[in-house]
């Protein structure tokens, strides 16, 4: 259950203390606690982060001249279809836009709560959904690759990189794995979980700041510019939320790209 | 000042690890990424890149219908002007044919003006060359008469107009 609690800066008095990160981050159950089906806060960000964009597409007019809402639509199939997909895999990439869209948009609208009030919180801030995303790109991009080149000839281009002397083979193969099969979907997961959760912490920080300087007093000199950075880091995370889904998708579809065309 | 702040939080009831990710948010997670890969690979997108092909190819049809029509544009302009670069050779030799009849047309009524002056000129010289063979014959006349009458003075006797005819002829013929 949530609630407003008052942070006790210390029995004496004085100084401000923040919560713990388990607060920042860890939120009751709605309902099934205890369960695989303990569904959260975080739960329903995603599945919101699935009925909005949902919703947008069912809701978009499918007209000639678009307007509002399906140009919302069509500009976003668009974006990710010329900077996502033609710029990282080309035209043969086309088959995997609704892949890569999805990614996109999943990511976005799971980061966008993070600025929306009563929510303020991103569903990747948490590393569930950073880790099944990733999962799902580590999959497609092994599964693309044994698809294009065949088991022995994805393997060979992933672990004997072409150009170097085979006795390097032996230091080399092994970094080649790990940067391929592990360190890819772990970057992948980590860089956005870890972004999101960094720009969570300076919003609670900042906010947290604001109301402690109001408590103390609204004419505290300081206040104005705590709030101004705290707009200012909200607009910012607006920003984040977006290049984060970009990049995501974009990394992905580069992996995928790599698996295509191993020597490129 | 109050020693405590108001605070936005979660009452977690155990200390978790907050970094690693829990079983039921993975759960929701996969079902709603699936979900949305569903809906987005076999109902949302399909309708969308319809309407955008069809816009495109609209887009391409109407271009070339453009470039049709500025083609047709330009044959038409072609065939302007070649219409009236026959329509302006035409009338240059309409021109040209016009100048040459009124060249000949000149022409005919010049010669027949100089024929009918020449025919004037050649009258007149003859009623002249009468007139004056008329005036000769007269003063050929008067002379020998005046010249008869002359001698027959001189010579206190008659002489015959007729006989002293032949006299005068020669000399006005032949003065010296």
């Amino acid at each position: 259950m949530f609630t407003l609690f008052a942070a006790e800066a210390g029995e004496g008095g004085g100084g401000l203390v923040f919560p713990s990160i388990g607060n920042l981050v860890e939120w009751a159950p709605y309902f099934g606690e205890g369960t695989i089906f303990e569904f959260n806060k975080i739960g329903l960000i995603s599945m919101l982060a699935m009925l909005i964009p949902t919703v947008m597409f069912l809701l978009a007019k499918k007209d000639m001249v678009p307007a509002g809402l399906q140009n919302i639509v069509e500009s976003t199939v668009e974006f990710v279809e010329d900077q996502v997909v033609m710029s990282a895999i080309g035209a043969e990439g086309k088959k995997y836009l609704p892949l890569l869209l999805t990614i996109f948009m999943f990511v976005f609208w799971g980061n966008i709560f993070e600025v929306i009030p009563t929510f303020q919180m991103p569903a990747n801030a948490r590393m569930a959904n950073p880790v099944i995303l990733a999962l799902v790109a580590w999959a497609t991009f092994i599964g693309v690759g044994i698809k294009a080149q065949g088991f022995g000839g994805f393997m060979k281009s992933s672990l004997f990189p072409p150009g170097v002397p085979k006795a390097l083979y032996i230091l080399v193969t092994p970094i080649e794995f790990l940067s391929t099969f592990l360190l890819r979907p772990f970057g992948l997961a980590v860089r956005l979980f870890a972004n999101m959760l960094a720009g969570h912490i300076l919003l609670v920080t900042f906010g947290v700041l604001c109301i402690a300087l109001w408590q103390a007093s609204p004419l505290v000199i300081v206040l104005p510019f705590s709030f101004a950075t705290l707009v200012g880091l909200t607009g910012f995370e607006v920003m984040v939320s977006l290049i984060q889904a970009f990049v995501f998708s974009l990394l992905t579809a580069v992996y995928i790209s790599l698996s295509l065309h191993p020597h490129h | 000042m109050g020693s405590s702040v108001l605070l936005f939080a979660a009452e977690a009831e155990e200390a978790a690890n907050p970094i690693l990710p829990t079983l039921n948010e993975m759960f929701y997670g996969a079902i709603a990424f699936g979900l949305l890969f569903v809906l987005v690979k076999f109902v949302l997108l399909p309708p969308v890149q319809a309407t955008r092909e069809a816009r495109a190819s609209q887009i391409r049809g109407d271009l070339d219908a453009a470039e049709r029509a500025r083609s047709q544009a330009g044959s038409a302009a072609t065939e302007v002007d070649d219409q009236l670069a026959g329509v302006k050779a035409e009338a240059a030799a309409v021109v040209d044919a016009a100048r040459a009849e009124a060249e000949a047309e000149r022409a005919t009524i010049i010669g027949a003006a100089e024929a009918e002056a020449a025919s004037i000129r050649s009258a007149a010289e003859a009623e002249i060359e009468t007139a004056r063979a008329e005036a000769m014959s007269g003063a050929t006349a008067s002379v020998a008469e005046l010249a008869a009458d002359a001698a027959s003075r001189v010579m206190n006797r008659p002489i015959d107009l007729a006989s002293a005819q032949p006299v005068v002829d020669r000399y006005l013929s032949n003065p010296n």
